[in-house]
């Protein structure tokens, strides 16, 4: 990857408290350009409260969000028309046929690209005259996603996007993400469940547990540098390698590398058994 | 090409990885010919539904290894490479037979009963 100029997203040391509970914990992250990152966590790891502070929808607690190289709380009204954001439950538009709530929605953007509004009607076979709540829940997702996507954000934050799109929607969606990430340079934030779908579509993972960012690095790197080692007697971890969890002689770290665990009994994992790993407790004695 | 390659992102092995290794054996076993045309990598991440910048780190890799070569403006194409290259393709299975061995004598299987295995698999 270029070196890029100016993160589209940051978070600096960002705390969200709600009365009962800390969402978020001292996070800090940087989106660039061309990224497309997978945000994974347990329910209530605080996803969603990241997503919406990064938006300007919730105000944080402490630290500072940083959305178009403005400050979150002051977006300029034209920084915001460069975010797309399709939340977990879309949406508006309830009355509308879908062809009048497309005309009003793209009225809003002048980038809109009537070539990929075309595309998805006709891929995702939406009949223009529908009524929007006759519409099935994923093809409602399909609308959505296509209208915060038309208008070529720079910034695309997607609250469990695909959740109700079949297989073939799905492939659809990410090429087109792709597109979006690398011809427009746009960063792209989503958070999924579909592990599979994660491991194809990210250029990035972003783990969550318990409001903290545990792990943020690029998904090959992911692939190299996070092994489940199995302790031997004696087995001691050096100071490089970062331990993310423990259960018995079972750890899971990341920065591994064979020269700093010589002889160490290593398995890759995929996202899923990493997940997995990453939230075994110790069972108590 | 596209359809003698195929990766599998939960394998846990990275996804450049899988694709720059089965690039090479393709152009060691000769199904990929020198100067043969690479489709693009905008084709492949099509094709193989990943991110196109993992598929671009891959080709990346195999420029700088002088297994594929990029000309300013112009699609990737397979290297001519030296016929007294040496790499063969045996060389190139060494790693794996390598780690089938070191699992095998942690099993505690013998020699003569790996080979047999591996002539009992051949078919």
């Amino acid at each position: 990857m270029d070196m890029p100029l100016a993160p589209l997203l940051e978070f600096c040391d960002v705390t969200k408290q709600f009365v009962d509970k800390t969402a978020i914990s001292k996070l800090s992250i940087q989106l660039y350009p061309g990224m497309v990152v997978g945000l994974l966590g347990q329910n209530g790891a605080g996803k969603s409260t990241l997503m919406r502070c990064a938006l300007g929808i919730i105000e944080p607690s402490s630290g500072e969000i940083t959305t178009l190289g403005e400050p979150v709380h002051q977006l300029s009204s034209e920084a915001k028309t460069q975010i797309g954001y399709v939340p977990q439950q879309p949406f508006g538009y309830e009355g509308f046929t879908v062809s009048r709530a497309l005309a009003l929605h793209s009225s809003f953007y002048p980038n809109w690209d009537s070539e990929l509004e075309a595309d998805w009607l006709l891929r995702f076979d939406l009949d223009e005259d529908q009524q929007v709540q006759r519409m099935s829940v994923g093809q409602r997702q399909s609308l959505a996603l296509m209208m915060a996507m038309a208008y070529k954000p720079k910034l695309l934050i997607l609250d469990e996007p695909v959740a109700s799109l079949d297989p073939i929607a799905r492939r659809k969606f990410m090429s087109d993400l792709f597109d979006l990430a690398i011809e427009s340079g746009s960063a792209v934030l989503f958070s999924s469940h579909i592990t599979s779908d994660l491991e194809r579509v990210a250029s990035h993972l972003a783990l969550m547990r318990k409001g903290e960012l545990v792990l943020f690095k690029e998904m090959d790197s992911v692939r190299e540098e996070v092994k489940l080692l199995t302790l031997a007697e004696g087995d001691s971890i050096a100071d490089e390698v970062r331990v993310l969890n423990k259960q018995g002689n079972k750890v899971l770290v990341d920065n591994y590398s064979a020269a700093r665990c010589p002889n160490m009994q290593a398995e890759s994992l995929n996202l899923e058994q990493l997940f997995v790993a990453l939230h075994r407790s110790e069972t108590p004695q | 090409m596209l359809e003698q390659i195929n990766v599998n992102p939960s394998s846990g092995e990275p996804i450049y990885r899988q694709l720059s290794e089965q690039i090479v054996r393709l152009i060691v076993g000769g199904q990929l010919e020198a100067e043969q045309v690479l489709p693009s990598v905008r084709q492949m991440a099509e094709h193989l539904s990943v991110n196109p910048m993992t598929v671009s780190r891959a080709v990346q890799q195999l420029v700088e290894q002088g297994w594929l070569e990029r000309r300013r403006g112009q699609a990737t194409r397979v290297a001519n490479r030296e016929t007294s290259d040496s790499t063969s393709s045996v060389q190139l299975l060494k790693p794996q037979v390598t780690e089938l061995l070191a699992q095998a004598k942690q099993l505690g299987i013998s020699q003569d009963e790996l080979k047999k295995l591996i002539d009992a698999c051949w078919l």
